[in-house]
């Protein structure tokens, strides 16, 4: 909800100011119980750590960006703490608060991610964006979108996949996936005119997802797509990608 | 003999079952009072997400510089990286040849409509901070992009490459000015054999994070 409102302040159509953003709800606020917490002065490790907040200091939890959480003391200091720590310190109730870095069990328990592949459809340059939900941990919906750039035509095609992670836990994480879609075939404008073409499109493919750190995957399939053409015989055409993605 | 074995081995069986049957009556010693609570995640704003416009010029191989506009949008994954979509739009004058010949143009004008439209992975490789004043500093980031996308243009879509280089000033914490140099690279046949193309933009913009 806030975000939705964030992203029309963003995109120009109305203009909150910072402190009306915070009013919204009740300020999250948590107490330092190890020795002492870092706060930066910009949300990064390279920056320098200009104030300690020592144990027994409430800190309030303004705003999160990346793995960096800015928050403000009781005499209105303000700076960037790593998650990591901000997970050692805890709430009213004396318990820890659940913040923590992304890692190989958040990946493994991913609920949505986003990618983008480069590869080689029927032996011509493609480019897919996709986004995926995952409903359970091994099964996920996909929805892609795939450009590709032949000598003769162009390509665009939109499908909605079931993707199957037998081993969501794994490093190397393998799956099976099932899909359908349309695709529309341009052909080049240099070629004798000929109609642009519509077809339905079904497919089925295989890859694996390596986790790399943090948010970040890499990603390797292959697909083999059947287009129902309005010809006699269909098409079959072969599709590899690899691509990098991120998890949240 | 096998009788007496399977004695022996079924009253073992016996033993081991009846062992078993106690062993699940409940002997409750403590009662347990331990009140569990949840563990959430406070629910505080999280802004890695980046949207904005830029605005620039485009010098298209083959043709003149150009002005080229458009919209940026970004998630930021790690301090270190993110992925930005770009789409963006200028319009082609003429070619030296056909202003030289004076002949009919060799395109229509909808052709010359050059739309580009990317998907990128940017590095912060390095991260700094501005001082203007004694109290004010201003996080600044140096990034370089990478990635594919297609570009229409003279009648076609074209596979595009693209590298960059950019830089990132951010005056509070959400709002930044952006300065960007891109290459879009890719082979065109427009003009009878295929060729390699650079066609070099750089924009100023200003972003948004939320």
């Amino acid at each position: 909800m806030l975000r939705c409102g964030l992203c029309a302040a963003a995109l120009g159509l109305a203009y909150l100011p910072a402190a009306a953003r915070a009013d919204d709800d009740p300020a999250v606020t948590s107490r330092v119980v190890e020795a002492y917490i870092e706060m930066r002065t910009q949300p990064g490790r390279t920056y320098p750590v200009f104030y300690v907040a020592e144990r027994g200091e409430t800190i309030e939890l303004l705003k999160r960006r990346t793995d960096w959480i800015k928050v403000r003391n009781a005499r209105g200091i303000e700076g960037w703490v790593h998650v990591d720590e901000i997970g050692r310190t805890v709430d009213a109730a004396g318990q820890p608060l659940a913040f923590a870095a992304p890692d190989r069990e958040d990946f493994s328990r991913r609920r949505f991610e986003a990618g983008f592949m480069l590869g080689n459809f029927d032996s011509s340059d493609a480019i897919t964006a996709y986004t995926g939900w995952h409903f359970t941990r091994n099964l996920s919906i996909e929805g892609a979108y795939t450009e590709n750039y032949g000598d003769f035509s162009d390509g665009r095609m939109g499908s909605l996949n079931l993707v199957h992670e037998m081993f969501p836990h794994w490093r190397y994480s393998p799956f099976f996936t099932v899909g359908v879609g349309i695709r529309e075939t341009n052909p080049r404008s240099s070629l004798v005119q000929t109609e642009d073409r519509v077809d339905n499109v079904a497919n089925v493919g295989a890859g694996v997802t390596i986790y790399l750190t943090g948010r970040l995957m890499l990603r390797l399939q292959y697909k083999h797509h059947v287009i129902m053409t309005d010809r006699d015989d269909d098409e079959e055409a072969g599709e590899w990608n690899i691509g990098i993605s991120a998890f949240y | 003999m096998e009788y007496r074995y399977q004695r022996v081995l079924l009253s073992a069986g016996l033993w081991l079952a009846a062992a078993g049957a106690l062993a699940q009556e409940p002997v409750e010693v403590i009662d347990p009072q331990v009140d569990r609570r949840e563990i959430v995640t406070p629910a505080i704003d999280t802004e890695n997400f980046e949207v904005g416009l830029f605005v620039g010029g485009l010098s298209i191989q083959d043709f003149s510089s150009e002005w080229v506009y458009g919209l940026r949008g970004a998630w930021h994954v790690s301090e270190d990286f993110f992925f930005e979509a770009s789409v963006g739009t200028a319009q082609a004058d003429l070619t030296s040849y056909e202003k030289l010949s004076g002949g009919p143009p060799l395109f229509k004008d909808s052709e010359r409509d050059f739309t580009f439209y990317d998907l990128t992975v940017g590095w912060n490789f390095l991260p700094g901070e501005i001082y203007f004043s004694e109290k004010r500093a201003f996080k600044s980031d140096l990034y370089l992009v990478g990635g594919v996308g297609g570009t229409d243009f003279l009648g076609d879509t074209w596979f595009t490459a693209v590298a960059g280089i950019g830089y990132r000033l951010l005056f509070n914490d959400w709002i930044a000015l952006r300065l960007d140099v891109r290459d879009h690279i890719f082979d065109r046949d427009a003009l009878g054999e295929e060729e390699l193309t650079n066609n070099v933009e750089w924009t100023a913009g200003v972003t948004f994070f939320f």
